[in-house]
């Protein structure tokens, strides 16, 4: 008996020679009434997920990125202009070459802050100046102290210059950190229309006169921290 | 219910009507390997087929539908093994299943389970070796190796048979046998 004989007496023996029809739309209808394979009927819902969280990301992405220049933005849309903090340390470098300190002191070093700060453009020079004025005031005090006559007229007169040549009031109306537009070309601080220019001169007219109290206050109130 | 998850449903409908098209295939299956309520096994198998139409191949969904019966044929044989005590005129044969010539059907039950599905998934069911390879879950080279050892086997059972030498009279023709 070949094998395939063999093959051809299993299909005559088979048991149930006709399928039966496979027909049956009332079972057909009970089986579709229950849930499908949630993974065919959920297939083109993740393909409209994934393209909204695409649009989502690309929408966040966009506002991170704006958000990440908010305050450049912010100032721009307000008029303002302000720089990241590597442009006002150059500023405040840069002043320095403009700007004298009492013998013996340095320039301290200059805070970066964060990095993602900003800052109004024109500030690394306005800060050289407060460190200046600063410098002078103590320098001053101690003149005073120590009875150095020369000493202290040249404190009065690097700080006459500074208040001639770098520092400013801003406007009544303005608002805290204003600075011109344009700006100067020369380092420049600008302090609030609040009367504090009015008390730094009256404290330097008290200097003069030989009196220390007021810069005192003002040398160890903005010693560079 | 949004228009897209509509359009996913009747799309998976559309999808199982070709499948359920197997039903008397699958119905016919169950019988031919002793299952005595073949419908129900047919309209389980569907059933777990909607259930999981991801898994059921496109092309051809008769070889994932015949595995799929035959582990419920199996199920239900083992169950019935332990309460054949119970048993009742219902269990009889549905009226289609013809006699199996008794030498034959001795000669298959001395075989293997997986000898003799492989034969009777190509002599009965009509599938090819790769499909029949498919439905048992093993590689086609593989199974036509098998398939060949099985005509062998079988032919030297019904040789043996027929020269005196028999093979289990009371066997019964159920895929439990090996």
């Amino acid at each position: 008996m070949s094998t395939e004989s063999i093959m051809v007496r299993l299909r005559r023996a088979n048991p149930v020679p006709q399928a039966p029809a496979g027909e049956d739309n009332e079972l057909f209808a009970r089986i579709t009434a229950e849930a499908a394979d949630s993974r065919l009927t959920e297939r083109t819902r993740p393909r409209v997920e994934r393209r909204r969280r695409v649009v989502v990301a690309a929408f966040a992405l966009l506002v991170a990125a704006l958000l990440a220049s908010t305050a450049f933005a912010i100032s721009q849309w307000i008029g303002g202009d302000v720089v990241p903090p590597p442009v006002t340390k150059q500023e405040y470098l840069e002043a320095q070459k403009e700007l004298s300190l009492p013998p013996g002191v340095k320039w301290p070093k200059y805070n970066m802050g964060e990095p993602n700060s900003v800052t109004n453009r024109g500030a690394g020079g306005g800060q050289a100046v407060l460190v200046a004025q600063n410098a002078w005031e103590c320098y001053w005090v101690d003149a005073i102290k120590r009875g150095d006559a020369a000493a202290g007229q040249q404190a009065h007169n690097e700080l006459n210059k500074l208040l001639a040549n770098n520092i400013r009031e801003a406007p009544a109306w303005a608002s805290e950190n204003w600075a011109p537009t344009p700006l100067p070309d020369h380092p420049v601080v600008y302090f609030a229309h609040d009367g504090g220019l009015a008390w730094v001169k009256n404290n330097y007219r008290q200097a003069a006169g030989g009196d220390p109290t007021g810069i005192s206050q003002s040398c160890k109130a903005n010693a560079p921290g | 219910m949004g228009m897209t998850e509509t359009h996913d449903r009747h799309a998976a409908e559309a999808r199982f009507r070709a499948v359920f098209s197997h039903l008397g295939a699958v119905a016919a299956y169950a019988r031919r390997r002793g299952s005595r309520d073949a419908d129900a096994v047919a309209a389980e198998v569907m059933t777990i087929a909607w259930r999981r139409l991801a898994d059921v191949p496109h092309d051809d969904p008769r070889p994932w539908l015949y595995a799929t019966a035959r582990n419920l044929v199996l199920a239900d044989l083992r169950r019935a093994s332990f309460s054949a005590s119970e048993m009742t005129e219902d269990f009889a044969p549905a009226p289609e299943v013809v006699e199996l010539d008794p030498i034959l059907g001795a000669a298959l039950l001395s075989l293997s389970r997986l000898d003799r599905e492989a034969l009777l998934l190509v002599a009965w069911e009509d599938l090819t070796p790769t499909q029949a390879a498919r439905s048992l879950g093993i590689n086609p080279a593989a199974f036509r190796v098998r398939l060949l050892r099985a005509r062998r086997r079988l032919r030297t059972k019904l040789e043996d048979a027929s020269t005196g030498r028999r093979c289990d009279p009371n066997a019964h023709l159920d895929m439990e046998t090996t």
